[in-house]
């Protein structure tokens, strides 16, 4: 499902800086990945190569079969519209939508007919248990149900790659058990391939694999022959 | 696209519904001032050519001559092969005692031998005139239209009172015209009178403004023009009536075309407006941006995001521009009218009415403007890559593009847009284009370096001054590039404006009151006609004598002023006895002297002519000029050039026993009377108004009077011109209060720090109101050479090819002093909400704003 390849990424500026150094990763369909690492480490860098919000300095990204590398921006935005989806720490719902248009926004922006628009918001909403949250503003909601909001807004597409930044980072513990059990239960039952890059040792106990990164390079993976958790 | 518009653009309004609205204005503003000036435009060029057209009734050619027609030609041409018939016909325009009634126009006619020419409905209990010899036996008697008629009140036998040159008359209402076709002439305000009792009442002498001709039937357009103009000689025109309206209509629309300039700046102004709120929308939606970017959204669907909110405030700008701008248009149309009126003679009464190419026009002009705007930031915006938008900062941090290869830029566009105006390639309408295109560019591309540049150095001396407030103000301007150079521009080029076209007014008008003490030398002007350039009654030449007899009387020169075409402009001919003027007047020659205009127009026959003149046609002194007289075409040698503002198409000088000669009419618009050192210019007056009381319409001025009635009239040309300039420092102060409310919402999160650390509110306001004048002082260091250089371009190419004059430059000093003073105000009032806005945050909610 994922593939990276001597994957480097630098950001230049006054001084360069090596976000990630030379990364070798394989991730096979219906995984489910933690990424874990202190702060610099380069998690955020990878999850944006992983989702094709931007490239790599050198190396190779392949995702489902295409090198994201080697997409242009319109290409890696048709890509992700129908091959990822996202969870973001700070949910990045859109305030001035209600939960049912927030499911649904991807879905616009893919054209879908109204009809089916509606009918996959509903399933998505009913999956995460927010059936009846459909006409609220995010504001009205709690966090772990925001969580929930963005959860169905990735679902909706039934994207093969769930990438999730921090999904757990803004809740209780109690509220991000809860995130958590929804998407393992994603990654089991819908075989939905999740990354999961976080600092919450439970959310990376609830994955079957943990890779930790230290200073732009992998310092363990639990899924590779040799590789430490 | 449509589900994204009606919720996250709509959305987005609904929060920044203050911001969204003044963005509004700033089309709204631009589109009224070019909806209205156009469709009050459209309906005088109409409304005169219309009433061209019904006043022509069957005519099929029409006899023209600079200074009227002469009785005799009407019998010269009446035998004239193909002639059926021919009928004289005299126009003037009169205002009844009762203004509110409007201007209304009198036509005379032979009533006798009229109706071969138009039809006269007539109605009522005189369903016609049943004796015409009646009618014409009273002087008093006069034809309405029913319209009019009922306006006023007026029944058969009632009587009204007209303003005419001979002063207050009544005339008696003995018919009434159905409102139809010639009746419906100027707007139904008609009145129709005996053509002889019009020649007495409005001093035409013995002629007539024109005979209308209608042809025999088989004898073509073609054939009866060759006949006639065979007959009459050069000096007469005959035209169609159709041609005739053209031409009238061709020179009202070139006076009239200067105000699309206006509302062009007004609409440029817009622009920026535009950009800068969408540059901040852009700012401050950038994780929604972001947010969408990550779902899938393509760069193009962004963009067009941001495209189709511009255009949905293009149309309703432009919608309420036009619905705007209709209520000015009646003001707008009354303002060009009595200009018009004044400069041409011609005018349209009636109501505006928009016409559906205006409404277009400005709806389209609306759209397109919001669009330009739009496209910048839209652009910015589809750009945004996920990952920097999600990115705390890293947008606003984002520093400006190269400004060194933008100075460059803008340095070269500017350098041409001077070159180009030293040098035209080319002219006309393309030139005044290519030139705002390319002088407008250099200003943008330079504007924000130099903002950026002079805000560095200003910070610290503002700081000084007032540490706090200055450091917040400074930091929030430099840090925000962006927006403080779209502000700074949008502000720099309303000053432009103002100080170009303020500067252009007023070295115009300096320029007019030199020229004006330097030749308007004698001690009293006696004329017949308040009318400068469309003189409504002549003096006879015999009375220069009788004014010579009176006591205290210097001497006495006798002023007449034509307007015939000349290669299709309607240049001005004027005479004068010219060995008097030279001892008294200061002429300010760019060819010849004083000595080869004496020798030349007194002794040898030749011409003098205005600088514009030659500049405008391209003769020199040697060269001679071909003008058509009674007597056929004559061609006068040119002896000098001499600065002249009489006439913006040119003018020639001659000396009277010239124009005597050639042009056969010794009738005078103006005496000018020089009295004996030590005589009272008062005594000589009354004896003048003594002398002139009962026989003639007298206005007998001093000079100092003279003077302030002709800038007088030059202010009210400039009337209009004062109101768009008001507009474009509307614009300016919404452009201000738009920035700042943008900038104190941007700051919230750092207001909030701010208030939090302990700043205090006052404080906070001192910061928002030195943000507010720091961007006013900026913005007119920028407009000062920017405007001084579009003065330039106004005084020298621009006037040089609409007038061939060349304005000397002066600095508008008046404009500048005026807008230190008015700024800093306008300034802090417009800082004055968002100040309020920002002591009334409240600390936890504005830390957690993001």
């Amino acid at each position: 499902m994922l593939k990276l390849h001597d994957v480097t990424k630098t950001y230049a500026g006054k001084s360069e800086v090596n976000a990630l150094a030379g990364i070798n990763i394989s991730i096979g369909a219906g995984e489910m990945v933690a990424v874990m690492g202190p702060s610099g480490s380069g998690k955020s860098t990878l999850l944006n190569l992983l989702g094709g919000l931007d490239v790599p300095t050198s190396g190779q990204v392949v995702v489902a079969g295409t090198d994201l590398a080697g997409e242009n921006e319109k290409e890696r935005s048709l890509f992700r519209r129908s091959k990822i989806s996202y969870i973001f720490q700070a949910y990045h719902l859109m305030p001035t939508l209600k939960v049912s248009q927030n499911v649904a926004l991807p879905l616009h922006l893919a054209g879908m007919a109204t009809g089916e628009i509606d009918r996959k918001v509903a399933r998505a909403l009913k999956d995460v248990g927010l059936e009846a949250r459909g006409n609220h503003l995010p504001d009205e909601l709690s966090g772990g149900e925001r969580q929930r909001v963005a959860i169905a807004r990735a679902l909706v597409t039934d994207a093969p790659l769930l990438l999730a930044d921090e999904p757990t980072g803004n809740l209780d513990s109690a509220r991000g058990a809860e995130i958590l059990e929804l998407l393992t239960a994603i990654n089991r039952e819908r075989g939905t391939t999740i990354v999961i890059v976080t600092h919450d040792h439970n959310a990376a106990s609830a994955c079957a694999r943990l890779i930790k990164l230290r200073d732009g390079r992998v310092e363990g993976d639990s899924g590779v022959a040799g590789g430490g958790a | 696209m449509r589900f994204l518009l009606r919720t996250l653009s709509l959305s987005y309004v609904r929060r920044h519904l203050a911001k969204t609205i003044l963005t509004l204005l700033g089309v709204v503003v631009g589109v009224a001032t070019f909806s209205s000036i156009e469709s009050a435009k459209e309906t005088l060029v109409k409304g005169i050519r219309s009433t061209v057209d019904r006043v022509a009734g069957k005519a099929q050619l029409q006899i023209t001559m600079e200074g009227g027609v002469p009785e005799g030609v009407q019998e010269q041409i009446r035998a004239l092969p193909g002639i059926r018939a021919t009928s004289p016909v005299i126009e003037q325009i009169v205002t009844p005692e009762k203004g509110e009634l409007g201007s209304l126009m009198v036509i005379g006619i032979d009533l006798l031998g009229d109706r071969e020419m138009r039809d006269y409905g007539f109605e009522g209990d005189d369903a016609d005139l049943d004796d015409p010899l009646l009618f014409l036996a009273q002087p008093d008697s006069a034809i309405f239209t029913r319209q009019f008629s009922e306006k006023a009140g007026l029944k058969s036998g009632g009587s009204i009172a007209l303003k005419v040159p001979k002063g207050v008359k009544k005339v008696t209402a003995r018919g009434v015209l159905t409102p139809k076709g010639f009746a419906e002439a100027f707007g139904g305000n008609l009145m129709v009178v005996d053509v002889y009792a019009a020649q007495d009442l409005f001093g035409r002498g013995r002629r007539f403004d024109r005979i209308d001709v209608r042809l025999d039937e088989g004898t073509s357009i073609a054939q009866g023009t060759s006949v006639l103009e065979k007959a009459l000689g050069p000096a007469y025109r005959v035209e169609t009536p159709g041609k005739r309206g053209e031409q009238i209509e061709k020179i009202v629309a070139n006076f009239v075309a200067g105000f699309n300039v206006s509302s062009g700046f007004a609409l440029a102004i817009g622009i920026f407006l535009i950009f800068n709120a969408f540059n901040v929308a852009v700012n401050r939606r950038r994780r929604d941006i972001g947010t969408l970017r990550a779902l899938g959204a393509t760069p193009r669907q962004v963009q067009l995001l941001f495209l189709a909110e511009a255009l949905v405030i293009g149309l309703a700008g432009g919608l309420l521009g036009t619905l705007a701008g209709t209520t000015f248009s009646q003001a707008f149309l009354k303002m060009m009218g009595q200009t018009s009126e004044t400069l041409y003679g011609v005018t349209s009464s009636g109501v505006v009415r928009l016409p559906p190419v205006v409404v277009l026009q400005s709806m389209l002009l609306g759209i397109v403007a919001s669009l330009i705007g739009a496209w910048g930031p839209a652009l910015t915006a589809s750009r945004i890559s996920p990952t920097e938008a999600f990115a705390k900062g890293a947008f606003q941090a984002r520093p400006p593009g190269n400004p060194a290869m933008r100075i460059i830029a803008g340095v070269a566009t500017l350098g041409s847009a001077v070159l180009m105006a030293i040098k035209p390639p080319f002219g006309g309408n393309p030139f005044i284009f290519a030139e705002l295109l390319l002088g407008g560019a250099g200003i943008m591309l330079l504007v924000g370096p130099l903002a950026r540049l002079l805000l560095i150095c200003l910070v610290p001396l503002v700081t000084r001054c007032a540490p706090v407030a200055g450091r917040l103000a400074g930091d929030t301007l430099l840090g925000n590039a962006r927006r403080t150079s779209g502000t700074i521009m949008a502000m720099a080029l309303s000053l432009t404006f103002v100080l170009g076209l303020g500067g252009y007014m007023g070295s115009t008008k300096k320029a007019l009151e030199r020229w004006m003490n330097d030749s308007l030398t004698c001690d009293l002007f006696v004329r017949a006609s308040a009318n400068f350039n469309r003189p409504d009654f002549l003096f006879p030449g015999g009375l220069r004598d009788e004014l010579l007899q009176l006591p205290g009387v210097k001497s006495v020169e006798s002023f007449r002023a034509t307007r015939p075409l000349y290669q299709g402009h309607q240049i001005q001919v004027t005479s004068i006895e010219i060995a008097p003027l030279l001892e008294r007047m200061k002429y300010d020659f760019t060819q010849g002297s004083v000595e080869t205009m004496r020798r030349g127009l007194t002794m040898e026959g030749k011409c003098a002519v205005s600088d514009n003149f030659s500049r405008r046609f391209k003769l020199r002194v040697g060269q001679s000029v071909e003008l058509a007289t009674p007597e056929g075409k004559v061609s006068f040698q040119i002896a000098a050039v001499m600065r002249d503002y009489g006439s913006d198409q040119g003018t020639v000088l001659l000396d009277r026993s010239q124009f005597l000669r050639y042009w056969q009419d010794d009738r005078v618009d103006i005496y000018d009377v020089s009295v004996l050192p030590g005589t009272p210019v008062g005594q000589v007056r009354d004896l003048i108004r003594v002398m002139l009381s009962g026989r003639y319409p007298a206005l007998v001025s001093t000079r100092q009077e003279f003077i302030a009635e002709i800038s007088k009239a030059i202010d009210a040309f400039y009337a209009l011109t004062r109101v768009t300039l008001f507009l474009a420092l509307l614009v300016a102060f919404l452009g201000i209060v738009t920035a700042l409310l943008i900038s104190v919402a941007e700051r919230t999160r750092e207001i909030g720090i701010l208030k939090a650390l302990g700043a205090l509110p006052a404080q906070l306001a001192r910061g928002i109101v030195q943000e507010a004048l720091l961007l006013a002082l900026v913005g007119l260091v920028l407009a000062l050479p920017a405007g001084n250089l579009f003065a330039s371009f106004m005084e020298g190419p621009l006037a040089e090819l609409f007038t061939g004059w060349i304005m000397p430059h002066l600095y508008p000093w008046d404009i500048l002093v005026q807008l230190l003073v008015a700024l800093p105000l306008i300034s802090a009032l417009a800082a004055w909400i968002p100040a309020r806005q920002a002591g009334r945050m409240k600390i936890v909610e504005a830390i957690e704003y993001e």
